[in-house]
């Protein structure tokens, strides 16, 4: 009997043994297939686990005027952080690091104590404390060196630069526009850290240079851009305005020597309200909105009625049909009968008898209704179209408003009326302007603009902005008569106010009531070129809801005319024009 | 085979026999488990003991007790133990019971050790594996051919083992351990029933019970955990589930596996080099317990699992030489015990950090860190090593 158990176990031991080595071969395959098969996934895997990208910012470019002079820079700051696993003196830490950050000490200390593993203390430290901060060469307590976005203008073209947000982004204007240009490449970092990150030393690290954004010249000159918001805070003051905008541009190329939309706010606290303007502190989505209307842009982002300035526009399509001649009699009672509408004109009296040329130098209603409707709907609408009235002006700034017009089936002759002498309809004021210079210049569509050219940190041109233009949309001889009227305007007529000493200037006023109508407020505006004959400037200057005067000719022409008596010479002087032929 | 004679054949000259390659095999994997507990564990416990070697130390210290143990031990005729066959069963009952009293130890939630002086832990379920292994021993060579009948047979394979599993299960949560005792039982059963269909039968019962359950949890594991996320040991089902999509899971009870995945296969042919594992920094938690077998492949590659493997392997057969060459049953049933238990439950720590099975915290004989583990797994060589003296030459098979 025991050598029967003795070969029964036998057999028994060796079965046993040789399912084991089954067992330990099945294993070994499955290490090799987790190994070679799988193991470029898992280790994949695990390497992402392992690693920490760390960012380095890359330093924003600058923007500059078109004189070099630098309107958004970047200035280094800290950012001050805590390892709690690497703090060696907690005691010494919280001490020094609320004494330099003046925080009081029990907020210092809940962060030091925190257990996590990288904690921030303090963001946009001035470099000079961050330096010294380091100076302690305290354990676990890290300085990283940071930009911060700064406007050395502080609230000049604050509605054109706009500003960035914490990572650097732009969040409104050029910032947003430019941002890819701007922003460059940030750097990398990588390093391998344990589960709970903490860094592992001696670990090769992983550095990939930032590279800086590139630096952006614009058209602005800072030099008529100040004057500019100068004068619009003064004309906002003397006329208890909601609102003044100026535009001063090339109308020969588009470029924006200022655009001014007061009140701007401060660039460099974008976030904080001028609560003075508020009963109580707006909070919540009104404080999100308060915050979105102070940084409206009203020459882009808004459209209004451009009233009398409008009859300039009206002026050329008459031309240039042929229907109306400087020359052409009119009659003005005091108002004009469309259908079995009484129209009025702003003179109740009436004008009386008077040429076309009088009747734009009086901004006469009833002479241009007639002339609108001698052009009729159809041939007004492709006018409208044909001068890219429809069309936005492609402006390099962002939320551009379309213009709002009737549709062309729904005009009637009271429409038209109406429209003829810019009312009825919205444009935003760089609409225009961008047309006003179209009619001018000869009949050029230009693209308005800022952004020239980006830069190197040498200075060497990275990428020169061509920006589109369409030719010939009116004929030279209507360009010319236009200027000429224009002028008359300005020397006998509604616009005497824009007249300037030595120099032969344009313009057209506008008064236009807001709707609701009958609510007293009103829109006081001129737009103004010079010089005349061959136009190198051209502003427009918007006053919302003035009291008291509230006419274009007696508040808004005064604006244009004090700009231009400063830099017409200063024009003259800097050249700009030849300057880019050159 | 013909190499396994070779063997026999050079022995043959001595008259006595002594398995130096059994306790060369035991030695290296012992010194090779503290070079890899120290890799393992220098960074975590220089992190929180101030001692970068405070885990190999303590190792060294029960590895050198159990050595002199395993010496001793190998003197002491293997018939001797066989008169204290009722002594084991109570050893092992008593201890897993002082697990309720104040002497126990708890770490990570679960009662298993009982406080030892020097600051040293004995782990119950450790010794109860040692004791089932003599005690089954010899119940099986008493029951002898009665073995072969349904009834002796269930209550060999059931009836003996079933309280002490069912203590280590209630008391200490430790189902590896309760799996491995029940296996050595079933493995020595396997080698001594003289009806081997019986032992086929509650095989295939068993293999489809386990598969039917793993089915049933495949298809309605998720539904369950929903509807009985309360109920105790529920983790034990989570674990189940997450075995079939670990990156499901990868956030709890996925955790553990998926990083030990990510450690095996970073690994690659030869492995990263000693010491320079990623996952052990803290990746994986306690790198030098259960999963050390995954920061062993990520530094040694396939290669050094392959090598490690192969070591259980040459254990293994030398075990089954020994059993196979020992005249006496006794003597061989405690041999298959102890081949039983380090097969188990290397085997199942190995496929368990592969995620080839659910997880399960068990360890790696004689690598792993643990005391009382390899302590009395060296007391179990030693066991090996006295049945392997009893050799006489020239008496085996011839």
């Amino acid at each position: 009997m025991q050598e029967r158990n003795k070969t029964r176990h036998h057999s028994r031991i060796f079965i046993l043994f040789m399912s084991l080595l089954l067992v330990a071969s099945v294993l070994i395959c499955r290490i090799g297939y987790i190994m070679l098969i799988r193991g470029e996934y898992y280790s994949e895997r695990a390497e992402q686990l392992h690693e920490r990208e760390r960012y380095i910012k890359a330093a924003r470019g600058k923007i500059i005027d078109r004189n070099g002079a630098v309107i958004a820079d970047n200035r280094a700051v800290c950012t001050i952080s805590v390892i709690h696993s690497q703090i060696k003196e907690p005691e010494k830490v919280i001490e020094i690091l609320s004494r330099e950050l003046s925080l009081p000490e029990d907020k210092v200390r809940a962060r030091v104590e925190k257990w996590s593993s990288i904690e921030k203390i303090k963001s946009n430290v001035e470099k000079e404390i961050g330096d010294r901060i380091r100076g302690y060469n305290l354990a676990g307590v890290k300085v990283d060196e940071d930009y911060k976005r700064y406007y050395p203008y502080n609230d000049i073209a604050s509605k054109v630069l706009g500003f960035t947000g914490a990572d650097n982004q732009g969040i409104i204007g050029l910032e947003v526009i430019y941002d890819e240009e701007l922003q460059g490449t940030s750097g990398t970092i990588l390093t391998l850290t344990d589960a709970s990150g903490v860094e592992v030393e001696n670990a090769a690290e992983t550095r990939v240079e930032p590279v800086k954004g590139n630096d952006l010249q614009i058209s602005i000159d800072m030099n008529i851009q100040e004057y500019a918001t100068q004068l619009a805070e003064q004309a906002m003051a003397n006329n208890e305005a909601d609102r003044v905008s100026v535009i001063v541009m090339n109308p020969q190329n588009g470029e924006v020597y200022a655009m001014v939309d007061v009140p701007e706010f401060q660039l460099n606290s974008p976030y904080e309200l001028n609560l003075a303007a508020y009963e109580e502190e707006p909070a919540g989505e009104d404080y999100q909105n308060a915050l979105n209307a102070m940084w409206r842009n009203g020459c882009i982002n808004d459209t209004y009625e451009p009233g009398s300035t409008f009859k300039i526009i009206t002026t050329a399509a008459g031309l240039e049909e042929g229907i109306v001649t400087p020359g052409d009699s009119f009659h003005c009672p005091g108002y004009i009968m469309v259908e079995d509408r009484k129209i009025r004109c702003h003179k109740t009296v009436g004008h009386g008898s008077e040429t076309f040329t009088q009747g734009i130098m009086n901004s006469c209603n009833p002479v241009f209704i007639s002339v609108g409707l001698r052009l009729g709907v159809d041939r007004f609408v492709d006018y409208f179209q044909q001068f890219k009235l429809t069309e936005k002006t492609g402006i390099d700034l962002p939320g551009e408003a379309g213009t709002i017009m009737h549709r062309a089936e729904n005009m009637g002759p009271v429409e038209l009326a109406t429209v003829s002498f810019g009312q009825s309809f919205q444009i935003t004021p760089i609409q225009l302007i961008t047309t006003v210079s179209m009619i001018i210049n000869g009949g050029t569509r230009v693209t308005p603009h800022f952004g020239l050219r980006t830069l190197a940190e040498d200075g060497s041109v990275v990428k020169e902005f061509e920006y589109e233009s369409v030719e010939g949309l009116v004929s030279e001889e209507t360009s010319q008569t236009v200027r000429e009227l224009l002028e008359k305007v300005v020397s006998e007529g509604t616009g005497r106010n824009g007249y300037v000493e030595g120099f032969a200037v344009g313009g057209k006023t506008a008064t236009s009531q807001t709707l609701p109508r009958g609510s007293g407020k009103y829109i006081a505006s001129f737009v103004g070129f010079a010089p005349a004959e061959d136009p190198q400037v051209i502003a427009l200057v918007i006053i919302h809801n003035p009291k008291g005067v509230y006419y274009g000719g007696t508040i808004a022409a005064p604006v244009v005319r004090r700009l231009f008596e400063n830099i017409l010479p200063y024009l003259e002087r800097m050249n700009y024009n030849e300057q880019r032929a050159e | 085979m013909e190499a396994i004679r070779r063997f026999f054949a050079r022995q043959k000259k001595e008259n006595r026999f002594f398995d130096f390659t059994l306790l060369f095999v035991v030695v290296f994997l012992i010194a090779f488990g503290l070079i890899m507990i120290y890799s393992a564990s220098s960074y975590n416990a220089g992190l929180d003991y101030g001692d970068p070697a405070y885990y190999m130390k303590r190792q060294a210290i029960a590895a050198a007790l159990g050595f002199v143990a395993m010496i001793f031990i190998s003197f002491i005729p293997t018939k001797f133990y066989a008169k204290f066959t009722p002594v084991y069963y109570i050893v092992a009952i008593v201890l897993l019971l002082l697990l309720l009293t104040p002497l126990s130890h708890d770490a990570n939630g679960a009662t298993r050790w009982i406080r030892l002086v020097g600051g040293f832990n004995l782990q119950p379920a450790e010794v109860a594996k040692l004791c089932m292994i003599l005690f089954m021993a010899d119940i099986i060579c008493k029951m002898g051919k009665n073995l072969g009948n349904w009834r002796q047979f269930l209550i060999a394979l059931f009836a003996f083992p079933l309280p002490v599993v069912l203590m280590i299960l209630g008391i200490s949560k430790n189902l590896s351990s309760a799996i491995i005792v029940f296996g050595i039982v079933y493995l020595m059963i396997f080698v001594a029933c003289p009806d081997f269909k019986k032992v086929l039968t509650v095989t295939a019962i068993g293999a489809g019970a386990v598969a039917l359950v793993i089915v049933i949890l495949y298809f309605f594991g998720e539904g369950i955990l929903e509807n009985f996320s309360e109920m105790p040991g529920v983790y034990r089902i989570r674990r189940i589930v997450a075995w079939f999509d670990l990156e499901k899971y990868a956030s709890d009870e996925g955790f553990q596996t998926l990083q030990s995945l990510y450690a095996i296969g970073s690994g690659g042919a030869f492995g990263k080099g000693l010491g320079k594992s990623m996952q052990k920094l803290k990746y994986i938690p306690e790198a030098q317990n259960d999963m050390i077998f995954s920061i062993l492949c990520e530094e040694l590659g396939l290669f050094g699992a392959f090598c490690v493997i192969i070591l259980f392997v040459i254990l293994i057969w030398r075990c089954m030489s020994i059993a196979h060459q020992t005249k006496d049953l006794y003597s061989a049933l405690v041999v298959v015990g102890v081949m039983g238990h380090i097969a188990i439950q290397a085997f199942l720590n190995i496929a368990v950090v592969t995620n080839t099975i659910p997880n399960t915290g068990i360890s790696l004989p004689f690598i792993s860190y643990g005391g009382s583990s390899i302590a009395f797994l060296m007391v179990e060589i030693g066991l090996v090593l006295g049945v392997g003296r009893s050799i006489k030459l020239g008496d085996g098979r011839s």
